[in-house]
């Protein structure tokens, strides 16, 4: 497949959201009002088709004929760091990983303009600088950011998912929208995410991944705050923003470490050339963990890691469709991806992998207790999808215990991220149904029994939560045994076994609570005797046929694409055709999936006993067990502990700020702004128009001034 | 004949003057005839005599471009760069100023008015092309007379009457201290040739001054001061810029700098012992009696200006100010190392700064020549509110205008004034560091009252609703400036390379 014939496709994929977003917003309002679905639909039906036909055909890319990759500009590696790396000792599989580059990696560049480029530093300051900074630091790389689109393997499967999930939530939310003044202003902020979500996968350097990162946090940003006039939701879109911005600045000091380091950033000389990694991390040991640090603070910005989980919750007071769409599916998993795709790094830093699945760890754990006690039905899943990315940046650490584990614990990640979008965009949806039906209740405590009511609904939520829990030959059941399976092979190696293995207890305990608190979720809305708010009317509506077949189809999705893509390798396979991953020897894990089986009924039976077999007793539990309930239906009170350390300092400073400013700074400038005004009115009355007057100044002028020029020869 | 040959060789150098003055003749010697007893003319004898003013200035152009630059002359004039750089400023100006006065003039004046300011811009143009002391005065003086009857003839009220008076006056008194100025350098010289000067100093001991040569620089520089309005010399500004018209404030605000700063700069190389504006390092004593002027000026001129009512009186000390910007210019000259011609230089950012002023000056006093009438000329600020409501046009070029008074952004104003900052500042001195500095702080305080005449233009409702009167000329003539000052915020480098040939530092 020749690269002109791929071409088009690439550049259909962002094009189509973005002139969707365009024409919304431009004619939106005016002209298309309630028709203003029509451009997003098929927009992102076109990228849709674009994704599908890219994933098909991008294997058949002659990776020898990769020819549109543009050479990565002249390293600045001297020949003497390359000789060190070559000196010191590498694990072999990391050179193994190395050396497996270039062969059969199929990837598209196209290259569409340049963007930013700066001319390297003069030479006159190189000197100048000569004495502070350290000869192996120095730079004349200048920055060359050309705007390209890149698709490898990796990217070709984010495509597909983000397109595909984003047309089945556009098609659904057309009906949740339905009679919302802000239709036009939703499908544009869609278009424009899907654009910027698009590009951020497709991006090829750093500089403009950040661009597009920062592009999904606006439009997340507009969504979340979609209904601004209800304050809770502007809070929650500020407080989203805000929280990212603390990833962000990871973001961009890890960008800044990578430019002086190695002099681009773009990824094809960063991450393609596995040989400079090494001499750079020979050189310098810290360096690349820094620089992992930093990317994985990113990371967990968006991707909603503690400590900077706080967002995610409050960003369900976004439309639901949103929430499926960006908090669940899509923009979420963008940290997951920014570490999976970065794998060639972080599988030299060891301790930034360990950081990665100890945070996961904490994430998934913590996640997973706070979502037992909600009573919010969206709530739940918000917690449930912490916890997921949870489980996903778990298994991404795992080439800490052994590099050759690298592959497989990120085909495990992406693996868990790819089956995951379908199954909580799904589970999402349907407790948008649940909440068009109800009229916008969401407390679970309000309404029960819905399963007669809502028969559609009811099936697909079943399918989704199932999914979720892990049940045999369901998505989840596949990606989640993955996880558990590289964690247990990282605990049998290296010398890290304690860590990796306290961390598969972990892992399996909060399966254990995926279960049962999924199930909780299910039998509190769905069985028990039926009652409604009454918010709803009389009669609860089912959702309508554009609601009803969106949840359909990721159903079915949910089904089978586990089963699909799983054991048959085809996943890995393609993943393994990514830049810096090796393929691998996959084989079943009977004793993991024995495990997950067995996790999987525990807790779907345990949320049975309590919900509906024995109903009073979870009342009880919770007064026997006060404190941990407290805890856990407060969050741990996360939001708080974080508001006293971090937020009530931070307005102290400001106020002080805020003292100085107005009383010194203000002072300053108005006694200041005052001196001339004072001054003028004095000096007026030289000005009195009498001629002799002038005359006589002008000869005192003149004589002061001989004076003076007397004096100073 | 070798007397005749001379005459007409310094005759071919002045070309693009002699067509300006032999058209001030016809339109003296004619002008009366066609004006009968009582004063009544034919109607629209003005947009004749303002064709034949823009006729000779296209051929005076035309010629100014076609004529060859000299070098080395000993003859009384020279045509170097510099002359060629000055000439191009007088007949732009006077090209801006005609549209001006074109629909500002009576028809029974109109010959005198259009007279006068050819004559003013021959003149302009001598005080560049001259090579001896005595050219550059009688330039000086082909300024000053046919100034004093064009701001006689602008308006015959008794504000205005007062006014020329007032600057009648002073105006000879300042022309008495550069005649004496002059003697004294004629003292110590003994010769009036620039050439010989520049010998008979370059002869002295380096870093020798003569005492009577500092005494007889004060003085002159005291005199032309007057035409740079900088303080203590620029009391009649604020009154003769409100009291005349504004055509004739227009020229005032701008003419007699390009004068003042050109004889300035013919002048005092000479007197520091250099041989050319190139080789110039001002003597201690001039540093310091520019950098005293500079300060003095430009803050006084700013603070005078935050509290006028009027504004014209507050465009007036604008005017102050940006003579004390210029003098910045002087102060920090250096001589000319021979490396990089864009290297700011205290000559060149002056001589660049200098057209920068006169498009934006000359184009916010066409905005109030076209927004008044003959009944009502605007006056104070009040005039002004609402200009944005009901003249949008005008009020816009008024306001690009301003913005390059003030220095900012996208205007050559601003250009202007960083050349200047980067010229004082790359001198490595505490006195020009200082004057940067007080440069830099200057334009902040301008900017207060800059700023707030946009304001009241753009958000105050309209105070006084004049009827309009069709001024299609002097608007002209404003949006001409204002296009051009934003042009030369894009462009900048073919005016700078001009102004650093000027000055000397390339060869043109």
């Amino acid at each position: 497949m020749s690269q002109e014939l791929l071409a088009p496709l690439l550049w259909l994929i962002p094009a189509a959201p973005l002139l969707s977003a365009v024409i919304t917003a431009l004619l939106g309002p005016k002209l298309l009002k309630y028709r203003s679905h029509i451009p997003c639909w098929s927009a992102l039906a076109v990228s849709f088709a674009a994704s599908l036909a890219l994933l098909v055909l991008l294997p058949q890319q002659n990776s020898g004929a990769a020819s549109g990759l543009i050479p990565p500009p002249d390293l600045v590696a001297s020949p003497e760091s390359e000789s060190d790396a070559a000196a010191t000792d590498i694990p072999a599989s990391v050179s193994a990983l190395a050396a497996a580059t270039a062969a059969d990696k199929p990837e598209v560049v196209v290259y569409i303009g340049e963007w930013l480029s700066l001319e390297p530093a003069p030479e006159k300051a190189i000197v100048d600088a000569a004495d502070t900074i350290p000869e192996k630091n120095r730079q004349r790389a200048g920055m060359r950011v050309p705007l390209e689109l890149r698709v490898d393997s990796i990217a070709s499967i984010m495509l597909a998912m983000v397109t595909g999930v984003s047309l089945l939530v556009a098609l659904f939310g057309s009906g949740y929208m339905h009679h919302d003044p802000g239709y036009p202003r939703f499908f544009a902020a869609v278009s424009m995410f899907v654009f910027s979500m698009c590009m951020l996968v497709m991006s090829n350097s750093f500089v403009m991944l950040f661009v597009f990162w920062e592009m999904v946090g606006l439009c997340s940003y507009l969504l979340i705050g979609f209904w601004f006039r209800k304050p809770s939701a502007a809070a929650a879109s500020k407080k989203a923003f805000v929280v990212n911005r603390i990833g962000d600045f990871g973001l961009i000091m890890a960008i800044f470490l990578i430019w002086t380091n190695f002099g681009t950033v773009d990824f094809a000389g960063v991450l393609g050339n596995p040989d400079r990694i090494q001499a750079i991390a020979a050189t310098n040991s810290g360096v690349i963990t820094l620089i992992c640090f930093c990317l994985f603070l990113g990371a967990m910005g968006k991707s909603a890691q503690f400590p900077l989980q706080v967002w995610l919750p409050d960003a369900m007071e976004g439309p639901t469709t949103v929430s499926a769409l960006i908090h669940a599916a899509t923009m979420v998993t963008a940290g997951v991806y920014l570490v999976a795709r970065c794998t060639p790094l972080f599988v030299l830093a060891p301790q930034a992998q360990l950081l990665v699945t100890g945070t996961g760890a904490i994430t998934a754990a913590i996640a997973a207790l706070i979502a037992l006690t909600q009573t919010d039905l969206k709530r739940v899943l918000a917690y449930s999808t912490v916890s997921q990315l949870g489980f996903m940046f778990m298994a991404l650490g795992c080439g800490a215990a052994d590099p050759g584990l690298a592959t497989m614990a990120v085909t495990a990640g992406m693996f868990h991220l790819f089956t995951h979008a379908f199954f909580k965009a799904l589970l999402f949806l349907a407790a948008g149904s649940v909440m068009h039906a109800m009229g916008d209740v969401i407390d679970m405590r309000r309404f029960s029994g819905l399963r007669r009511a809502l028969p559609i609904t009811h099936w697909t939520f079943l399918v989704g939560a199932a999914a979720l829990a892990g049940v045999p030959l369901l998505a989840g059941f596949w990606s989640k045994d993955e996880i558990l399976a590289v964690l247990m092979a990282a605990s049998r190696t290296g010398e890290h076994r304690l860590f990796f293995g306290s961390v598969l207890v972990v892992a399996s305990l909060t399966a254990l609570l995926t279960a049962f608190y999924t199930f909780r979720a299910y039998f509190m809305t769905f069985w028990g005797p039926e009652k409604f708010p009454e918010e709803a009317g009389h009669h609860p509506h089912e959702a309508t046929p554009i609601m009803a077949w969106p949840l359909r189809i990721l159903a079915v999705a949910a089904l089978l694409i586990g089963l699909a893509v799983g054991p048959t390798h085809l996943f890995s396979n393609t993943l393994a055709r990514t830049t810096g991953l090796t393929p691998f020897e996959a084989h079943f894990h009977l004793d993991v999936m024995a495990l997950s089986v067995f996790i999987a009924s525990a807790g779907i039976g345990m949320a049975w006993m309590l919900y509906v077999v024995m109903p009073k007793v979870p009342g009880k539990m919770a007064v026997v067990l006060k404190p941990f309930y407290v805890i856990s239906q407060g969050k741990f009170y996360l939001d708080e502990i974080l508001y006293v350390l971090v937020v009530l300092p931070l307005r102290g400073i400001a106020f002080l700020s805020t003292l100085f400013d107005r009383l010194v700074i203000d002072g300053l400038i108005d006694s200041l702004g005052t001196v001339p005004r004072v001054l003028g009115d004095r000096i007026r009355s030289l000005q009195g128009g009498v001629v002799t007057a002038y005359a006589g100044l002008m000869w005192v002028g003149l004589v002061v001034l001989v004076v003076i020029c007397l004096g100073i020869s | 004949m070798p007397a005749f040959n001379e005459l007409n060789q310094a005759a071919g150098l002045i070309i693009p003057e002699i067509i300006l003055i032999a058209t001030v003749c016809i339109m003296f010697l004619t002008g009366p005839f066609l004006v009968s007893e009582n004063g009544s003319s034919p109607a629209g004898l003005k947009h004749r005599w303002g064709a034949l003013a823009v006729l000779a200035l296209l051929c005076s152009a035309f010629a100014w471009l076609k004529a060859p630059l000299t070098d080395g002359s000993v003859g009384p004039f020279e045509v170097d760069a510099f002359a060629w750089y000055v000439r191009g400023i007088s007949l732009g100006a006077g090209f801006l100023l005609t549209l001006i006065l074109w629909d500002q003039t009576d028809d029974a004046h109109a010959a005198e008015n259009f007279a006068c300011l050819l004559a003013t811009l021959a003149g302009t143009s001598f005080v560049a092309l001259a090579n001896d002391l005595i050219g550059i005065f009688l330039g000086l003086e082909l300024v000053s007379i046919p100034t004093y009857i064009l701001l006689y003839l602008g308006r015959a009220d008794w504000m205005s009457r007062e006014a020329t008076i007032k600057y009648f006056l002073l105006s000879i008194f300042s022309s008495a201290m550069v005649l004496f100025g002059l003697a004294w350098i004629y003292g110590v010289a003994g010769t009036t040739n620039l050439a010989s000067i520049a010998e008979r100093t370059h002869r002295a001991i380096p870093g020798f001054e003569h005492g009577m040569l500092v005494v007889a620089q004060v003085i002159m520089i005291a005199g032309i001061s007057f035409r740079l309005t900088a303080v203590p010399f620029h009391f009649y500004a604020p009154d003769v810029f409100q009291g005349v018209a504004p055509s004739a404030s227009a020229m005032l605000s701008f003419l007699p700098k390009v004068v003042g700063f050109a004889a300035l700069l013919q002048i005092l190389p000479l007197c520091a012992g250099a041989d050319g504006i190139a080789a110039w390092t001002p003597t201690k004593n001039q540093a310091w009696l520019f950098t005293t002027l500079a300060l003095v000026t430009m803050t006084f001129g700013n603070i005078m200006a935050i509290r006028q009512t009027s504004v014209l009186r507050m465009l007036a000390w604008s005017s102050i100010s940006h003579a004390g910007y210029m003098l910045v210019g002087l102060a920090v000259a250096t001589e000319y190392g021979g490396q990089n011609p864009n290297e700011a230089s205290g000559q060149a950012a002056l001589m660049f700064y200098l057209p920068i002023y006169g498009i934006v000056s000359i184009g916010a006093f066409a905005v109030l020549a076209a927004a008044g009438t003959r009944s009502r000329p605007l006056r104070s600020l009040e005039d002004l509110h609402g200009l944005s409501q009901t003249r949008p046009a005008l009020a816009l070029t008024m306001a690009v205008c301003v913005f390059g008074l003030s220095g900012l952004p996208p205007t050559g104003g601003f250009l202007g004034k960083l050349n200047l900052f980067v010229a004082a500042w790359v001198v490595n001195s505490q006195l020009s560091r200082t004057l940067a500095i007080a440069l830099a702080a200057n334009a902040v305080v301008a900017a207060a009252y800059y700023l707030r005449l946009i304001g009241l233009m753009y958000f105050e409702a309209p105070k006084t609703i004049l009827e309009p009167e069709p001024r299609p000329a002097s608007a002209l003539a404003g949006g001409i400036c204002a296009v051009s000052t934003l042009l030369l915020f894009a462009s900048p480098q073919w005016l700078w390379n001009a102004a650093a040939a000027a000055v000397g530092l390339v060869t043109a």
